[in-house]
């Protein structure tokens, strides 16, 4: 616009004109079904709430009330069953994920098929993944009689029911939904390095697994970037397998608690033994979980960026 | 075959039977569940991983029909079809003069848009439940539809921008000066050449919306408009000693992605590997 005005030609309003017709409809839907809730929640977490309706401005109150007992046990166990779920993502499916790609990247092109096997759990649903590992897992399941037939188990199989197992069966369940994601990313990185790479320290002398940890792995930072980033993203939202394998209560006993499944609980009145709404500490709550996962993701997307190799 | 070619497959032994485990890991549980839908009950209970001694399709009739699957089957299509033509149009639209159209301002509009990539809309479900109901739109597939529609566009607009900007502007002069109208040169001219991006849009936003039940859960509670996912979360409760109902409704809600994964899966695998995923 400003160049136009420069050379002394006139703006050209029709062709402005359509470009914003054609944009809106596109702008009006988005404003108003994502960026206008998100913004009015952030902004109702600094009044009071009585239902579903604001009251007076209470300014950081909500957030004070998260962090005192009832609430804060609730809190701290849903954020540490994210840290660890983050975590056990990294290591479960990321990092088994790399050694897929890696084993399958030395055996070049005609491995097509075992990505899409691997790949396919997940498009499914995390409720048809959740219901049918539901089933696998439970007294008297597939799995139960697969354990004692190898003789790895006697009597009933309870893992879902046990505070110190269930949230680590979630986590592997959801490692064997996405584990098709870093496996198809990590193949796509590493066909980017150039082959002459790989010659030289093979000719080197380099065995397989040296090659991968340090020929591979550093020029493979964009890919670890975007990964870690989705990984955290989708762990600290994570919701559907808790509430289809436990219950939104993260049962046994809030041991697969997450902060979205306790937000849900505060927001449509699941929480306590009456099932009480209390909107502004979930909002309060949702306000603190949107500022962790903005400022953590442009935390790691900084990071990665100044450990990219450039060639 | 010389000696040399022989110790190198022996060498790479070990690492094709890590790789056939993990498929037997996930083709494993995914057997269970075909086998599981033709056996009865009883037998689901017995014999877990052979195949059933009678081939029978009552659960799936019991699915069908008593459990009202139809119903649910045919609320999924209708809002994943909804919101993957409302996406594409609306996106394409945006895109369309934000990449070709010299403005000024399409680098501000384009990165608001990009924002929303990433926005966590869950955390603002409870202000979008009140727009729900100020707008009417609660037990209703078109307010799913917007909802689905509204989240999917940042991905959209980004994607089909990336691929407008870089096709040649004679692509488009010669159409102008013949006199045809923007919308005309969008749609008939434009959209036919990127063909690959509007593939990876349709399928992305299919996936997303067929497999998601949040929205559903917190915005239809009328059994008429139930989809396809939240429907079974009620289902495994209610019944939970009928298994062979419900594998049988498990199997049938994931049937359209799975023929889906059987045509396409070259281009999803393309598609996750250049633009990062699903979710």
């Amino acid at each position: 616009m400003s160049t136009n005005r420069l050379r002394g030609a006139p703006i050209d309003w029709p062709k402005h004109r359509a470009a914003a017709l054609f944009v809106l409809p596109a702008l009006v839907i988005y404003c108003l079904f994502v960026i206008y809730p998100l913004a009015s929640s952030l902004w109702g977490s600094l009044f009071e709430w009585r239902g579903f309706r604001m009251r007076g401005f209470v300014g950081l109150d909500n957030f004070a009330r998260l962090f005192v007992e009832p609430s804060w046990t609730k809190l701290s166990g849903a954020f540490t069953h994210n840290v660890f779920w983050f975590f056990g993502i990294m290591v479960l499916q990321n990092g088994l994920g790399l050694i897929f790609a890696y084993l399958l990247f030395l055996r070049g092109r005609g491995t097509a098929f075992l990505q899409s096997v691997f790949f396919f759990p997940a498009v499914l649903s995390p409720v048809i993944v959740g219901a049918l590992w539901r089933l696998l897992l439970t007294p008297d399941g597939a799995v139960e009689s697969l354990l004692h037939s190898l003789g790895l188990l006697e009597g009933r199989l309870t893992i879902l029911g046990d505070s110190t197992w269930a949230l680590w069966v979630l986590i592997a369940v959801d490692a064997w939904n996405w584990m098709g994601l870093p496996v198809l990313i990590f193949t796509a990185g590493l066909r980017q390095i150039q082959p002459e790479v790989f010659e030289a320290a093979r000719l080197d002398g380099a065995g397989n697994g040296r090659i991968l940890w340090s020929i591979a792995l550093p020029q493979l930072v964009p890919s670890i970037s975007s990964l870690t980033t989705l990984t955290f993203i989708n762990t600290f939202n994570q919701f559907d397998l808790v509430y289809v394998m436990q219950g939104v209560q993260g049962n046994p006993n809030f041991a697969t608690d997450t902060l979205v499944t306790y937000f849900f609980r505060l927001a449509f009145g699941a929480e306590g033994a009456v099932g009480i709404t209390d909107i502004g500490l979930a909002l309060a709550l949702g306000t603190l979980l949107f500022l962790l996962l903005t400022v953590v993701t442009i935390g790691l997307l900084r990071f990665f960026e100044r450990r990219t190799v450039r060639l | 075959m010389t000696n040399l070619d022989v110790a190198q497959r022996i060498r790479q032994l070990p690492g094709w039977i890590v790789l056939a485990l993990w498929a037997l890991v996930v083709a494993v549980p995914l057997y269970i569940l075909i086998v599981s839908c033709f056996k009865t009950t009883a037998e689901i209970y017995g014999d877990k991983f052979g195949l059933p001694t009678s081939w029978t399709l009552d659960n799936f009739a019991n699915a069908w029909t008593q459990a009202q699957f139809a119903r649910y089957m045919w609320n999924s299509f209708a809002v994943t079809g909804g919101a993957v033509i409302l996406t594409l149009v609306v996106s394409a639209m945006a895109a369309f003069p934000l990449s070709r159209y010299q403005l000024g301002w399409s680098s501000p509009v384009l990165a608001f848009f990009l924002a929303g990539v990433m926005l966590p809309i869950r955390l603002a479900s409870v202000e979008l439940f009140t727009l729900m109901k100020t707008l009417d739109l609660l037990d209703s597939r078109l307010g799913l539809i917007f909802v689905y529609s509204a989240i999917r566009i940042p991905f959209a607009v980004f994607i089909l921008a990336n691929f407008m900007r870089v096709l040649p502007k004679e692509l488009e002069e010669a159409a102008r000066l013949d006199g045809a109208k923007e919308w005309r040169i969008l749609f008939r001219i434009i959209l036919p050449t990127i063909k690959p991006a509007v593939a990876i849009v349709a399928i992305f936003t299919a996936i997303a919306v067929w497999n998601d039940f949040f929205f559903p859960l917190i915005f239809i509670f009328d059994d008429d408009y139930k989809t396809v996912p939240l429907a079974i979360t009620t289902f495994i409760g209610q019944f939970r000693t009928d298994w062979g109902m419900v594998v049988a409704a498990l199997a049938i809600s994931m049937m359209p992605v799975l023929v889906m994964y059987l045509l396409l899966a070259r281009q999803i695998r393309e598609g996750v590997g250049a633009t990062g995923g699903l979710k």
